[in-house]
């Protein structure tokens, strides 16, 4: 389960930076297992993440106010910081499993 | 998936942010109008502009945000000065001034300022809550 769980962290972390497109995991449904959640989460938050981007772009063209791209910037700026700390928590449980006195 | 309390109030906060800068849009032109006279002889001034508020409820996330409802005309009679040497005078020599009271104008830009720093205050803390509670996975 934390195996499984690893790469798809990490992968959350990789595509913000990456072009790629975002994750196409389908909506978590009930009875999904949290791995569905998480994969949907990252997809979310890669688009917040392009938001942000979009509108301070459109921002330092002027067609955007300074308030649209403060939201919006906060908005991606909050979504990172909980995925790093989600991440961080992945991390630590697969370590602590990796240095179990066998 | 319910919404979460603290990023709604961002937003709510965002839509006042913007709809207090659109305010102070409006006195800047009142101020910057405020000695506009008409082109043609006797016609009439800059009228004042005014700008109303409204509460839009947002079905998706159940909150009132805060909008323009619509930015109109101040009705208030023209003051009439008189300059026979001006072109907007009529056959009496009187000039139609805009009824634009500076005063009024700057207790308005005073208030869209305070209602803004308000707005601002309510983004600080709502962000400071929210990094508080990230903070507790980290240690």
């Amino acid at each position: 389960m934390i195996g499984a769980l690893l790469p798809l962290a990490a992968n959350v972390v990789n595509t913000l930076t990456s072009v790629a497109a975002p994750t196409s995991a389908a909506a978590a449904t009930a009875g999904s297992d949290f791995s569905t959640a998480l994969a949907h989460a990252s997809g979310d938050a890669v688009k917040t993440l392009r938001t942000a981007e979009t509108v301070s772009m459109a921002g330092i063209e002027g067609k955007a106010n300074v308030q649209q791209v403060v939201e919006n910037v906060m908005t991606a700026e909050r979504t990172l910081q909980t995925t790093l700390a989600i991440r961080d928590k992945a991390v630590a449980a697969y370590q602590q499993i990796s240095q179990m006195p066998i | 998936m319910a919404i979460d309390p603290l990023a709604s109030s961002l937003r709510l906060a965002g839509a006042g942010l913007q709809t207090q800068s659109a305010r102070l849009r409006v006195v800047a032109e009142n101020i910057a109008n405020a000695q506009s006279t008409g082109t043609s002889a006797g016609a009439d001034p800059y009228a004042r502009k005014t700008i109303t508020f409204e509460s839009i409820f947002n079905r998706a996330s159940g909150d009132n945000l805060v909008g323009i409802k619509a930015i109109g005309v101040d009705k208030t009679p023209f003051r009439v000065e008189h300059m026979p040497g001006n072109p907007a005078a009529d056959d009496k020599g009187d000039v139609k001034m805009p009824n634009v009271d500076l005063l009024f104008e700057m207790a308005d830009m005073r208030e869209a300022n305070r209602s803004y720093e308000a707005n601002l205050q309510v983004v600080k803390q709502s962000r400071d809550m929210i990094n508080q509670t990230i903070e507790l996975m980290r240690t």
